[in-house]
């Protein structure tokens, strides 16, 4: 298991980028799938600080991960306000463009393109996302 | 990040290295507003060299074409746009919003 923490600022994403694809590259993930899992995670860490932080250089992100059975666990920790999944709608992707909303589409990227993904949050700790990715799915 | 821009005579080229991202797009979203403030609606920009896309540089794309498609005959067209970040703008359903041309001067020459 690897831990590393980051400022929560938008100049982080690309070092996050970096860890996270050599992490996948050493668990042995196809290109495709390394970058399926650097924009789940990229999308992650932006909404960390743009709505459980609300700006940045508020908090930290700290990640986490860990090669499990035929895969990998990332799970990303905030100490921003509670985020709710549920509350925010699912894009529409076929709207007209004149008219399109766009809020969301960082949520809808990361549930389509991981295999498993655990929103959790503790009055004490903050939020834990969770996600899981699997080799040849 | 870097961002170069060529004047034609009937449409701007944007050439982007490096990635798009929450810290990036808005340098991108500058540059074109800069030249819709200047009344250039038509763009193309050069992903050739664009490692990773996501979903606020897609945004700041879109906006732009929005205001482009606004004045007639406006329009943003996206040329090289590599095997993966097409998957994510396929996934975001905004392939539909552009025209992708393989070669440069072939999107070029569309204005």
């Amino acid at each position: 298991m690897v831990t590393r923490s980051f400022p929560g600022n938008f100049r982080s994403l690309a070092p996050i980028s970096n860890f996270i694809v050599t992490q996948a590259e050493e668990a042995g993930f196809s290109p495709n799938d390394i970058y399926a899992i650097q924009t789940a995670v990229d999308e992650a860490c932006a909404n960390i600080i743009d709505h459980a932080y609300g700006g940045e250089n508020i908090g930290t992100i700290e990640i986490n991960v860990k090669e499990i059975k035929n895969g990998l666990q990332i799970i990303l920790r905030d100490e921003g306000e509670p985020f709710a999944p549920d509350e925010v709608p699912e894009p529409d992707i076929n709207c007209p463009l004149e008219i399109r909303k766009e809020r969301g589409l960082g949520i809808f990227f990361i549930r389509k393109l991981m295999d498993k993904v655990v929103f959790g949050f503790s009055n004490t700790k903050g939020n834990t996302l969770t996600l899981e990715k699997y080799k040849g799915n | 990040m870097e961002i170069v821009i060529t004047e034609y005579k009937h449409c701007d080229l944007l050439e982007i290295t490096g990635r798009i991202d929450s810290y990036t797009s808005p340098i991108i979203e500058e540059a074109l507003d800069s030249l819709l403030a200047d009344g250039h609606f038509n763009i193309v920009i050069d992903l050739k060299n664009v490692s990773y896309l996501s979903s606020s540089g897609m945004l700041t794309l879109i906006n732009a074409q929005k205001q482009c498609k606004q004045h007639n005959g406006g329009e943003i067209l996206l040329a090289n746009v590599s095997e993966r970040v097409l998957s994510s703008l396929e996934l975001a359903g905004f392939n539909q919003l552009f025209e992708l041309y393989d070669d440069v001067a072939m999107a070029v020459g569309k204005f």
